[in-house]
């Protein structure tokens, strides 16, 4: 069994060290560890995450809406529809996008409910999510999965609205991995539309995922 | 262990000799390092994430039986299996096993340097699995026929025209010139693979032991789609990559993005913990997670070399590297180029496949300075030098060197005397207070280089004279 050869490996490998390199010895190379974990930076205060949320997507190319309620948000993601003359989005479920999903519909913009065919939601036009957390310091989403969050509403369209309460920005990483408490199969961070930059060093959005991500940010 | 001697010097000759190469290298190279400085200036505390991080790192791997079966443990506890995988064959018996009892045709692949280090493609396409790479660079590099030349950028080697050639050779499509057409050439080409494929495979840049969570970081979402469209997620991870707790990724995160691409943070950071579960529309039906060895408790097991196991593949030791800048990725003969790759593939591949590997590096310290791990790279450089000559891979023209400088330093009165000899020898090849060329053994050096002439006065002589003389 591999399991067992590598497991034993590795109890060979620290036994070795231990005749090697005693206790207090140079730091970095062959020291053996202390048993207690190192503590971890605590989250960052800025003087106003929101605002720094928000500058800071603007500067990955993100767009960022305010609005004051739920539904402006739902008639400001109704008003770009229109706009740009989408048809179809596909939009997760969840009871705070609900209102949502009927405007677009009243609209006569055809909702893929989750549990459409990823054929079906790799032709709309848009994607509509909601986001657990915003990070400002990285201006980051964080989309968990579940049965009315499908993961690639988010990424097959070829734009992606998130609507994010600003009372839900965190400062950093720091303080977001403080706050998780519950993982779902898929917890995904999202900072900019997709990129490359593997040919000619020259940055192309839509890699694969959205080229354009707007974030619908909720103010009240 | 494995493969004929890699011809570093020749290669990087023939690199130097490559203008098409040297123009792409110099442009990259620099731009690389503008972005990271700029991501690193803008921390406050910098260098307590490093320190930080490498304590992490140590901790992990000072406890790593316990760390991978906790791993394991979770991973199972949220529907997903984990295979241990002893070397390459093991690894890729797993996968291509795996691949034959659920009848897989074809497989998409995310960017993973683990699964280039175990040749895993060859091995499926023998079966009649079609594979495809889905990383805009790795995919260029599939259609190239080619290796990556760099852990985060693959094709750096490659001009815009380069790539304009391959696509309108390759996919029979009319010839684009400009970026963002050729993208989305591999874009829609690409869509495609992903609806058709029945299993992704993806590398894992952390695995949370208390969690079960594998993380996947990428700028584009190929590896999003990788690892939620099709039926199978296969995840091949080196042992090393095990992180205790969840909330040791905000460190690891944010250095890993500002040192890999100057960039606050990676476009999308995948955490998956196991499968799709019960009312999920998307998502695998199953996860397999292949924890890797090959070598690597070898490096465990090495005082001088273990901290190399730190690394988080950022790939910014590769971009401040004046020989990297220089020779390029292909030049180091191995997958892991650069500094970390002339470390570790002497361990992974053997001192006598690895030849010059770590004499390529003139020790400037430059790549010690960026880790974000603090890995002592040029210390361990060294010590391989050392191995390599007690090994016996040093040339006669070495060891008459190191015999001649010894027999100088031994004695004050040897070196006064050879700096008297050489003060009188080097008139005939000084040119205005410099020395361009030098007879054999010493051409080697002014071949590319000027050396500086002696001191016309040593420094026992000037001290003896001035400060003595002046009291």
């Amino acid at each position: 069994m591999s399991r067992d050869v590598i497991l034993g490996r590795i109890r060979a490998a620290r036994e070795a060290l231990a005749w090697a390199a005693p206790q207090g010895a140079e730091p970095g190379t062959a020291a053996p560890a202390s048993d207690a974990l190192p503590a971890l930076p605590p989250a960052q205060r800025f003087p106003d995450i929101v605002g720094l949320f928000v500058q800071r997507a603007r500067q990955v190319g993100m767009l960022v809406d305010i609005v004051a309620s739920p539904a402006e948000a739902a008639r400001r993601v109704a008003s770009l529809c229109g706009e740009r003359g989408m048809r179809r989005a596909a939009a997760w479920a969840t009871p705070d996008l609900a209102a949502l999903g009927d405007v677009l519909a009243a609209q006569g913009i055809e909702v893929l409910a989750p549990g459409s065919s990823v054929e079906q939601v790799a032709t709309a036009d848009l994607g509509v999510t909601g986001a657990e957390w915003g990070i400002a310091e990285t201006a980051t989403l964080v989309l968990p999965s579940g049965p009315q969050q499908p993961r690639l509403a988010s990424l097959l369209p070829p734009v992606h609205v998130a609507v994010l309460a600003a009372d839900r920005i965190v400062p950093d990483l720091h303080a977001l991995f403080a706050r998780v408490g519950f993982l779902p199969s898929a917890l995904t961070l999202i900072t900019g539309p997709s990129r490359s930059a593997d040919i000619g060093l020259t940055p192309v959005l839509g890699a694969h995922g959205p080229m354009e991500v707007s974030v619908v940010l909720i103010r009240s | 262990m494995s493969g004929p001697r890699i011809d570093m010097i020749g290669n990087a000759r023939r690199a130097l000799q490559d203008p098409a190469l040297q123009q792409q290298l110099r442009r990259a190279m620099p731009s690389f390092r503008r972005q990271r400085d700029a991501a690193v200036a803008e921390v406050a505390d910098w260098e307590y994430l490093r320190s930080t991080a490498a304590a992490i790192k140590d901790h992990a791997l000072a406890h790593l039986d316990r760390y991978l079966t906790e791993l394991e443990m979770q991973v199972a506890v949220r529907g997903g299996v984990v295979h241990w995988a002893a070397d390459a064959a093991d690894a890729r018996r797993i996968i291509v096993d795996l691949a034959r009892r659920r009848g897989i045709r074809r497989v998409v692949k995310s960017k993973s340097m683990t699964t280039e280090e175990i040749h895993l493609n060859p091995a499926l396409e023998r079966e009649g699995i079609v594979v495809v790479e889905t990383d805009l660079g790795e995919y260029i590099v599939q259609l190239a026929g080619e290796t990556p030349s760099h852990i985060v950028a693959p094709v750096v080697h490659k001009s815009v025209e380069a790539v304009a050639d391959l696509f309108a050779a390759k996919l029979h499509a009319p010839r684009h010139e400009r970026p963002e057409e050729l993208a989305g050439v591999a874009r829609q080409t690409l869509r495609a693979e992903f609806l058709a494929a029945d299993m992704g495979v993806s590398g894992v840049n952390f695995a949370v032991a208390e969690t079960g969570t594998i993380v996947v970081v990428e700028n584009e979402g190929n590896a999003r789609l990788t690892t939620s469209r099709p039926r199978i997620h296969v995840a091949v991870m080196g042992l090393e990559k095990v992180v205790p707790r969840l909330a040791d990724l905000g460190v690891m995160l944010s250095l890993l993005a500002r040192s890999s691409t100057g960039q606050r943070a990676s476009v999308y950071v995948s955490l998956l913990s196991g499968p799709r579960r019960p009312g999920e529309p998307d998502g695998p039906d199953e996860l397999h997670l292949v924890i890797l060895d090959n070598g690597r408790t070898r490096l465990l097991g090495d005082p001088d070399l273990r901290a190399a196991l730190r690394c988080i593949r950022c790939g910014a030791c590769l971009n401040i590297c004046p020989v990297f800048e220089r020779a390029g990725g292909h030049a180091y003969g191995a997958v892991y180029s650069g500094p970390i790759g002339a470390v570790i593939t002497p361990v992974y591949e053997g001192l006598d496949r690895a030849g010059e590997l770590p004499f390529a590096s003139t020790l400037c310290g430059a790549c010690a300075e960026v880790c974000p791990v603090k890995i002592d790279l040029p210390r361990m450089l060294a010590e391989l030098r050392g191995r390599a000559v007690r090994a016996g891979h040093a040339t006669n023209l070495d060891r008459l060197f190191a015999r001649a400088w010894t027999l100088l330093m031994e004695r004050p009165a040897r070196l006064w005397i050879a700096g008297k000899i050489g003060r009188t020898l080097q008139r005939v090849a000084v040119r205005g207070r410099r020395i361009d060329r030098l007879p054999y053994p010493l051409s080697g050096w002014t071949a590319h280089r000027v050396a500086p002439p002696l001191a016309t006065q040593s420094f026992r002589e000037w001290w003896r004279m001035d400060r003595g003389g002046g009291r």
